[in-house]
């Protein structure tokens, strides 16, 4: 139990030396990745484990995804684009997908933090009120 | 015997001679029935009178104890008679007493059960009229979720045709509008 707690605790600081001016720096990832999957120490695969879950949440916390009925106009692709890089940082990677579903509106979800303006929602918190 | 009979002629002189005679009394055959008859007058005294007197005497002591007894006996049954009565009277008054008791205690249990069953009829109704609210409010709210149900089931369908370009844009960016600058 606390060689696994080491091994957690290599690896926060190892994706902490990762991180070059608040966002993940891919080549260290990769580094760290490579030779932790090639090492034959014992704990290395709980190590290369932890680091992976780590950036995987990290990514999640990078990632917006912006989810609309229609089709979203350019301008106001950009006009998003930006607010999500003021908000989050340059970072931050944007992927814009259409869900009908949503009848009409946005939502965007990034990491645990979600905006949703979309009809759907609206419509199931009426649903909710009865 | 012959001196009574010389006494007697000294005392009365010839008179006596004369009765005598005039009788015809043998003096020695008097004397000797006077004899036997005392012997007899003493041998039944002695054999016959004296046990008869103390057979008597023990019938009269038997006769008087027996009065005595009897006595004895009427004042028990007399004292038994009294305290049957006595007995007989309490134990009357004791049954009326048992009796004004079950009467009170029937008349307590019959009003506790009445309390009873009164008290258990209210609870049943409350209950009733507790499970027809309950009813009513769950009957209520499934009205009211599918009615909901049915008021978004409808908005859904009619809101994605009705919705023009312009609204979609306006929602977008109300949302838009949400986002931390």
């Amino acid at each position: 139990m606390a060689t696994t707690q080491k091994t957690k605790q290599r690896a926060r600081q190892l994706f902490r030396l990762c991180t070059v001016n608040g966002s993940l720096d891919e080549g260290r990832v990769r580094l760290v990745a490579e030779r932790a999957g090639s090492s034959k120490r014992r704990g290395a695969r709980t190590l290369l484990t932890e680091f992976a879950r780590l950036v995987r949440l990290d990514r999640r916390e990078h990632t917006a995804e912006v989810e609309t009925a229609v089709p979203l106009p350019s301008d106001l692709q950009a006009t998003v684009q930006g607010r999500l890089k003021d908000a989050y940082g340059p970072g931050i990677e944007i992927r814009f997908a259409q869900k009908q579903e949503l009848i009409g509106g946005m939502r965007i979800k990034v990491g645990s933090d979600v905006y949703d303006g979309s009809v759907q929602s609206q419509l199931a918190e009426l649903e909710k009120s009865f | 015997m012959k001196t009574l009979a010389l006494l007697a002629m000294l005392q009365s002189g010839g008179r006596v001679e004369t009765i005598t005679r005039t009788f015809g009394v043998d003096w020695p055959h008097l004397g000797a029935q006077i004899i036997s008859f005392s012997i007899l007058c003493a041998v039944l005294y002695r054999w016959a009178y004296r046990p008869i007197l103390k057979i008597l005497e023990e019938r009269r002591q038997q006769i008087a104890l027996g009065q005595a007894n009897a006595e004895k006996i009427k004042a028990e049954l007399d004292k038994t008679e009294v305290m049957r009565q006595e007995v007989l009277q309490k134990a009357n008054a004791q049954g009326i007493k048992l009796v004004e008791e079950a009467h009170a205690a029937a008349a307590r249990v019959q009003e506790r059960e009445t309390q009873k069953a009164i008290a258990e009829a209210q609870q049943i109704i409350a209950k009733a009229q507790e499970a027809a609210v309950q009813d009513h409010a769950r009957m209520l709210g499934d009205l009211k979720r599918e009615v909901g149900r049915l008021v978004v089931q409808t908005t859904a369908a009619v809101a994605g045709k009705v919705l023009t370009p312009e609204d979609q844009r306006r929602l977008a960016e109300a949302t838009a509008r949400q986002l931390p600058s």
